[in-house]
């Protein structure tokens, strides 16, 4: 059976503009969208990909829905560097629990430290398998597709 | 001559596979430059895999990077809490450039939370293991042939 993924767009990102820097260039949440698709294909992986606007729509989305994937990707909220997300602070023990051993990429599209390291907030889960990606535009969600493969695949060897 | 790219990296990485590999994983310095080599070659780029425990080294390792390299992978290990010397040579180079960490600082102790390394780089990899060079390798490959055109 195909690995089903996971991919969670936060606050914002519905509207992206080009930026000027490395990496940055053409990004449209549909263009992303549509490399995911096709990167999953050529994995034979399946891909949810969904946004919201709304942080605790996205929580939700996590708590009912994690369980049922073998990774997730989560950009938290793409353009904003205050971006951040607590999941224990919003799931159950249980809830968390869902995604406990499963490989989980927090990704975002700009760099988030670009303005120095006080405004950033990256994910702090040391419970969960939990990597993380920056700067690179719409290939931080391919490297975190990619990265999610990877890993679950060598965890079928062991 | 073909096209540079440099792989930089700090303190401890030469004892990668045998330091907790519970954190750091099984895989050696050895063989993430083979693999990172095999990707470059086969894409036309040339190599220059570093690693040194000193600081002053990778600063001239650096520098080395402004006049030859197209683009800079930096895991500055340790180094990228404290360095304010790596930060000024990295910021004077003018490409693409990424941040590589085999664990995620973010999720570790909080003096590993701040990174002097990530403000002057292009993007971060972190947590992805050694699989992180190899996608970081690939994504910069990407944007210089991308750049070139």
């Amino acid at each position: 059976m195909a690995y089903r993924i996971l991919i969670l767009n936060g606050p914002g990102l519905a509207d992206l503009r080009d930026d000027e820097g490395h990496f940055q260039r053409g990004l449209t949440l549909a263009r992303i969208r549509d490399e995911c698709a096709r990167l999953c294909r050529s994995l034979d992986m399946e891909a949810d990909f969904r946004q919201t606007d709304d942080q605790q729509e996205m929580v939700d989305w996590i708590a009912k829905d994690g369980a049922g994937f073998d990774g997730i990707v989560i950009n938290p909220a793409g353009s904003s560097r205050a971006a951040t997300v607590s999941l224990p602070a919003h799931l159950s023990a249980f809830q968390m629990k869902a995604l406990l051993g499963k490989p989980v990429v927090e990704v975002h599209i700009e760099n988030i430290f670009s303005d120095g390291a006080a405004g950033a907030q990256p994910m702090h889960e040391p419970e969960v398998d939990l990597g993380f990606v920056c700067g690179l535009g719409v290939y931080g969600y391919l490297i975190a597709i990619r990265s999610i493969a990877h890993r679950l695949h060598s965890n079928e060897a062991h | 001559m073909s096209a540079a790219i440099y792989v930089v990296n700090g303190p401890n990485l030469n004892l990668l596979g045998t330091r907790e590999p519970e954190i750091y994983g099984h895989a050696t310095l050895d063989d993430i430059c083979n693999r990172c080599r095999a990707i470059s070659e086969k894409h036309g780029f040339d190599l220059q895999f570093f690693q040194s425990n000193h600081e002053g080294a990778i600063v001239d390792q650096l520098q080395d990077a402004i006049d030859n390299a197209e683009g800079i992978i930096i895991n500055a290990a340790a180094y990228t809490h404290t360095s304010v010397a790596i930060h000024d040579t990295l910021r004077a180079f003018p490409g693409p450039k990424i941040e590589v960490h085999l664990s995620n600082p973010h999720v570790r102790e909080s003096f590993r939370h701040v990174s002097y390394v990530s403000p002057v780089v292009d993007g971060v990899i972190a947590g992805l293991g050694a699989y992180g060079y190899e996608l970081a390798i690939d994504v910069l490959i990407a944007e210089l042939k991308t750049n070139s055109h």
